[in-house]
């Protein structure tokens, strides 16, 4: 088995496997909506009270009522206020329409919240994954009992509606949600229709039964540019516009008309939304009807409703039961004033949550069983008091089990949760077991060959017998625990899971059990120093900082305080040795031995080493600023905040401009380690960086000289820099392959990439056939270097193009300190021992400290662990339509870009570095060990984290959010080790179709 | 064990520790009565350092008493010179700490006062004492390391007291970020009252020491926990 362990990529599959652990966690912990599958009908309402006799279907009548839902996304609780919607503050001010507070459920996203509203079920965390996907709601609804029953059903706005209600509506006239960069057409395609709909036919009825308007324009809005954007008041005195049209289009009916005004969730001041903050939770809920409707409540004031109350109230108005799975109760100021009719709707939403809620001994079922008694004698005898006795009980109940569904709806699958993180935890064992193997020098490897060779077969039996062995133990777990877990359903699918899982634990197993038996010189770990030892503990330290939440809501605190304290001690470190360093040389010659080690040191990095590091120290401080990111403190006004006001916006441009021109450099810098034909790269990559400048001027982020820009589409100048970047790699293999050369083509240069014979001297090589006579490896290795710099500046060109205009400094600043943090690090600078070999630490250190920059910049850059801070606006870069597989991309690469930026340039680092192609190989297979196992570290601490903390409160607002995070990493992680797993056998394939081309016929 | 001179030293040692021991306590503890203790990093509050101060001169004369009879004279030439020097450099000093405060993570624009109380804090604490000791010169060659020093002198227990110190502080960060909404979780009170208790730490350290190193002598199983304690000590 021990070629495994030397295999290079076994941590990258054993990442992979990782990865496939995680997803068998996120299913445990994120059950799938479970439907009850029940359909509602007319038939359903009872017609026997406590055996006393009502006409169901006759009392629940609420007449003939045409209903419109008018949904503004981002609508939150302090815009429907008269200061911002006069018209509608006004009838909310004069009591003819009452505002209730709805409690939106986290996740606040729009999709969940349209299932709430129209299931009246409370949405599980799941649904956020599939957000972008929105499948068909499989259970009851709204406009499903609406259509059982005949209703004209009328849809204009989101087409998310249509895509979860496929089939169910009248007419409709959907507009794409997701492409954000629009706030003013989206509202249009929805205003449009409305005087066509709203005018009455000739008995003065209007067209539909159910009218559902989805503004999308506000939540635009508040995802451009925040909840205080000057666009925000015009947009709402739109909206109110609206109100206005529908009141007014409502007199004119002969039938009831009822309007409902609401947002499916708020906005944090940032604009983002998707969290559990108060900003997003409340919405407003306006309802008002045409006849002469009084708001019940002070002040047109009522309190506080669920946002499932929307679901049993638009269906009672339509004359259909409330769907199969609500759970809520209809909203006080429509309730009818007739005493029968209110306790019998009240009945029936009680009658409806207690056959959802199992326990029959709770408190609130015995209400519920007194209040059905007090409704019973009141219909035998009429009596008032056992009227208001009986509602009184009802609210009651209905409460208590609404409050009880929400809180019992999620039920983990404990046996895949254990089961998942056990096997994460033998991968992390795995990966430290190999992790610690790869860092032997390398010699002592080599010697650590077991003498003994087992036959394959012997091997074979015994890796069989392993795997029965961990299928039996898993069967026998299954069966003892009893569990329900689809985990041991043996479904044919589970039962692939299943083996799949035993195959990982027996992989784990031999790979354990061969390193541990091969690692026997672990002495290059005895000869860490302070900073290594801070970077390690740091590491490990910081998972298990998520036992408390507010570690996980201010994550960013956490790694401020460790890369302060890293560039405190660098500080520190450095200024000793240059202090030394002088001090040595004007104390003249006493310590002559010293003299040559210590400029030996400061050869590589100069005196200067000290003031460039304080203007890093500078340059972070100025960083941490400029995005205030977390939950506590989010609301404070930072450097963005101020650089995105109008009166500011030259410094805006000026930062972009500047993060653009720096990235340029950087990249031309870069090119020293391509091809020999620099003139065309170099041109391949201003032409590259002019075409994002040139998309920022069409997009208005910056002013240019020339008008001409403006009128430009982004799209095709998107497109172009994507026809850039890709002729760049191509022309960069062909080059390699030799295409040129054949053609004619030859250009000056260095010959890097030209093919020679080293040993041509030796004439007679016919001796040494079986040695390769070329620098194959040699050129390999400036392959790889030229490819993985390729990647490392498409990589800095796409993100800048992605970034949020302030943001673009950051691209340039992640270069620099990666750069000079790796100089500080260098084991022989800062060590006072002198060493021979730190090669190997000097690769455990960095890798550790490009993760740590990586995550820094993720937080500097405005990210956090909540899921409002995902920026969507990136995801539409460059894009005409939507595509969810293209905007998933860009918003991934938006949001990882530091830590993805940070990895890369490790990567170049080793490449250019590299003494040989298998020095390059080597350096490449520590990194990814310790890259693979921080990664699965992480995450067996959360998921045993997650499930201690699984009753927590903050359970679906703190941990599931971290969790999704932490998913999505994983899976950036794999997408980047799976990178450079491609450039190297790109590197293979292209150094095997250049022997066959060309360099054997160029002899 | 140790030599006549190591042994009057010791003794010096112990003594100024004790004193910090129970000086510095019984300010804190007075202002906390006297319900000041979370206005410790406004400017009201300079009479706390200038008491530290003062205690910290004293401790300083104490100290330097015996090296004064042996070099009386020279010391008393160019005494105003180097109290200029020194006042500059420990101007130097503060300013540094402040610019260093600032870069890693103290508010930018505002609270200005109270970071130059926490630096003016930290330079008394850490510097100053050592200035006092061995004059500037031999001050800055300690404190990048240029010079080596021997254990157990009052130099290595100087040198111990401001590491404790500016770890103190730094450690004090740590809980400003918490969500417990305390009073005393304001900038920079955690940092303030952190490099006080560093400062008392390391003084409570090095008086077990010296107290376990002579218990040691009469019951050597004692010389573990010196033993122990010695390698706590950063080794340079």
């Amino acid at each position: 088995m021990l070629h495994w362990v030397q295999h290079r990529w076994t941590s990258l599959w054993l990442l992979i496997t990782a990865l496939a652990a995680l997803c068998l966690f996120l299913y445990g912990f994120f059950p799938l909506k479970y439907h009850s599958g029940k359909l509602a009908s007319m038939d359903d309402l009872p017609n026997v009270i406590n055996g006393v006799s009502i006409d169901g279907q006759e009392v629940y009548n609420s007449g003939e009522n045409s209903v419109i839902l008018m949904v503004i996304d981002g609508l939150r609780y302090d815009f429907a206020t008269e200061e911002y919607m006069p018209f509608t503050g006004q009838l909310i001010k004069n009591k003819s329409a009452c505002l209730y507070v709805s409690v939106a459920e986290p996740p606040t996203v729009t999709m969940p919240r349209i299932k709430a509203m129209m299931t009246g079920s409370v949405s599980t965390f799941a649904d956020v994954a599939l957000n972008f996907g929105a499948p068909a709601v499989v259970g009851d609804s709204v406009l499903r009992v609406a259509k059982a029953r005949g209703r004209r059903t009328v849809m204009y706005g989101d087409d998310t509606w249509l895509r979860l209600f496929p089939g169910l509506w009248t007419e409709s006239d959907g507009t794409t949600s997701f492409y954000v960069t629009d706030y003013t057409e989206v509202d249009n395609n929805v205003t449009r229709h409305l005087d066509r709909i709203l005018t009455p036919d000739e008995k003065k009825k209007p067209p539909f039964d159910l009218l559902v308007l989805h503004y999308l324009g506000l939540d635009h809005i508040g995802h451009l540019e925040g909840a205080r954007s000057p666009k925000i008041k015009p947009k709402l005195l739109e909206m109110d516009d609206v109100v206005k049209k529908i009141y007014n289009a409502m007199q004119t009916w002969d039938r009831k008309g009822v309007l409902l005004v609401c947002g499916d969730h708020g906005m944090r001041d940032a604009g983002g939304h998707g969290g559990a903050s108060p900003a997003e939770l409340l919405v407003p809920l306006v309802v008002l009807t045409s006849d002469g409707f009084r708001c019940p409540h002070e002040a047109g004031a009522g309190g506080t409703v669920a946002q499932t109350d929307v679901a049993p109230s638009l269906a009672w108005l339509l004359g259909a039961p409330p769907p199969g799975d609500s759970a809520g109760r209809v909203l006080a100021a429509l309730l009818p004033p007739d005493a029968r009719q209110h306790l019998y709707l009240l009945h029936v939403l009680a009658e409806r949550s207690a056959r959802l809620v199992p326990a029959t001994d709770k408190e609130f079922y015995k209400q519920f069983e007194r209040a059905k008694a007090q409704f019973a004698h009141f219909l035998a005898t009429g009596q008032q008091s056992a009227a208001k006795i009986a509602k009184e009980f009802y609210e009651e109940s209905l409460e208590e089990m609404a409050k009880y569904l929400t809180e019992t709806t999620t039920d983990f699958d404990m046996f895949a949760l254990i089961c998942a993180t056990c096997i994460l935890y033998l991968l992390a064992g795995a990966l430290l077991c190999v992790t610690l193997y790869s860092l032997q020098p390398e010699a002592r490897r080599k010697i650590s060959i077991p003498k003994l060779h087992r036959s394959k077969a012997s091997s074979l039996i015994a890796f069989f017998v392993v795997l029965l062995i961990s299928a039996f133990t898993l069967l026998v777990a299954c069966f003892i625990t009893e569990t329900k877990s689809q985990f041991c359903s043996f479904s044919p699918l589970w039962t692939i899971a299943f083996i799949a899982a035993a195959m990982t634990i027996t992989v784990t197993y031999f790979i354990i059990k061969t390193t541990i038996e091969n690692t026997k010189d672990l002495s290059t770990l005895r000869d860490l120093n302070a900073i290594d030892y801070l970077l390690i503990i740091g590491t490990l330290f910081h998972s298990w900082s998520f036992f408390g939440t507010s570690f996980i809501e201010e994550e960013h605190m956490t790694w401020y305080f460790f890369w302060n304290t890293l560039m405190f001690f660098i500080l520190v470190r450095t200024i000793v040795v240059v202090v030394m360093y002088f001090a040595k040389r004007w104390s003249g010659a006493t310590e002559f031995q010293e003299k040559p080690d210590l400029e030996n040191r400061m050869s590589s990095v100069g005196v200067s080493i000290v003031p460039q590091w304080v203007l890093l120290i500078a340059l972070h401080r100025y960083l941490r600023t400029m995005n205030q990111t977390g939950d506590r403190w989010l609301f404070l006004p930072d450097t963005a905040d101020w650089l995105n006001s109008p009166e500011n916006a030259f410094y805006l441009e000026a930062h972009l401009v500047i993060g653009s021109l720096l990235t340029l450099s950087i990249c031309l810098w870069n090119i020293r380690f391509m091809n020999n034909y620099m003139q065309i790269h170099s041109a391949l990559t201003i032409l590259a960086t002019a075409c994002v400048l040139c998309h920022r001027i069409a997009t208005n982020a910056l002013v240019s000289p020339f008008p001409i820009i403006k009128t430009w589409d982004p799209v095709v100048i998107v497109n172009v820099f994507w026809g850039l970047l890709i002729s760049q790699l191509i022309f960069e293999l062909l080059t390699y392959i030799g295409l040129f050369k054949t053609c004619g083509f030859t250009l000056k240069g260095d010959n890097k990439f030209a093919y020679s014979k080293p040993k041509a001297k030796t004439e007679d090589y016919f001796y040494d056939q079986m040695e390769e006579p070329w620098n194959i490896d040699e050129v390999k290795l400036s392959l790889a270097r030229s490819l993985t710099h390729i990647m490392y500046n498409d990589l800095m060109l796409i993100v800048i193009l992605l970034m949020k205009p302030h943001n673009v400094i950051m691209v340039p600043s992640i270069y620099f300190t990666c750069k000079l943090t790796s100089k500080c690090l260098d084991h022989k600078l800062l060590d006072a021992r002198k060493r021979k070999d730190t090669e190997i630490l000097d690769i455990l250190s960095k890798s550790l400290v490009h993760l740590w920059i990586g995550i820094l910049f993720f937080f500097y850059q405005g990210n956090s662990n909540s899921l409002a801070s995902v920026d969507l606006g990136a995801g539409y870069v460059g894009l005409r339509e939507y595509s969810a597989a293209r905007v998933a991309a860009r918003m991934g690469l938006h949001a990882y870009a530091a830590p993805a930026l940070a990895g890369a340039q490790l990567f170049c680092a080793a490449a250019a570095h590299a003494q040989n192609w298998r020095g390059y190989l080597e350096s490449v297979w520590r990194v990814i060990n310790v890259f693979a196992l921080q990664r699965v570290y992480q995450l067996v601490i959360y998921c045993v984290i997650a499930i201690l903390f699984r009753h927590h409160l903050f359970v679906w607002t703190v941990f599931s959010p971290k969790l999704l995070y932490d998913f999505v990493a994983t899976v950036f992680s794999v997408q980047a080790l799976c990178t450079i797993c491609a450039i190297v056998l790109l590197t293979h394939a292209s150094s095997w179709i250049a022997k066959k081309l060309t360099y054997k016929s160029t002899l | 064990m140790f030599s006549l001179n190591n042994h009057l030293e010791l003794r010096r040692v112990t003594i100024s520790s004790l004193v910090t021991c129970i000086y510095l306590p019984s300010i804190v503890t007075v202002i906390s009565y006297k319900g000041l203790l979370y206005s410790v990093g406004n400017a009201s509050s300079l009479y706390v350092l200038v008491l530290i101060f003062t205690a910290e001169l004293i401790k300083s004369f104490y100290l330097n008493s015996n090296n004064d009879l042996q070099v009386k004279k020279k010391a008393s030439k160019n005494r105003v010179g180097d109290i200029v020097k020194s006042i500059v450099f420990l101007l130097g000093v503060k300013f540094c700490f402040f610019v260093g405060i600032i870069l890693f993570g103290a508010p930018v624009l505002e609270y200005h006062e109270e970071t130059l109380i926490l630096s003016s804090l930290l330079t008394l604490l850490t510097v100053f004492p050592l200035i006092a000791h061995t004059g500037v010169e031999l001050a800055v060659q300690l404190l990048f390391g240029v010079k080596t020093f021997p254990r157990d002198t009052i130099i290595a227990m100087l040198v111990n007291n401001a590491l404790l110190t500016v770890c103190g502080a730094w450690l004090g960060a740590v809980v400003i970020p918490l969500d417990w909404n305390t009073p005393w979780q304001q900038w920079p009170i955690p940092c303030y009252l952190g490099a006080i208790g560093g400062y008392l730490l390391s003084n409570v350290l090095t008086v077990t020491k010296v107290t376990l190193m002579s218990a040691a002598n009469k019951h050597p199983f004692l010389s573990i926990f010196v033993n122990m304690m010695n390698r706590l000590h950063i080794s340079k």
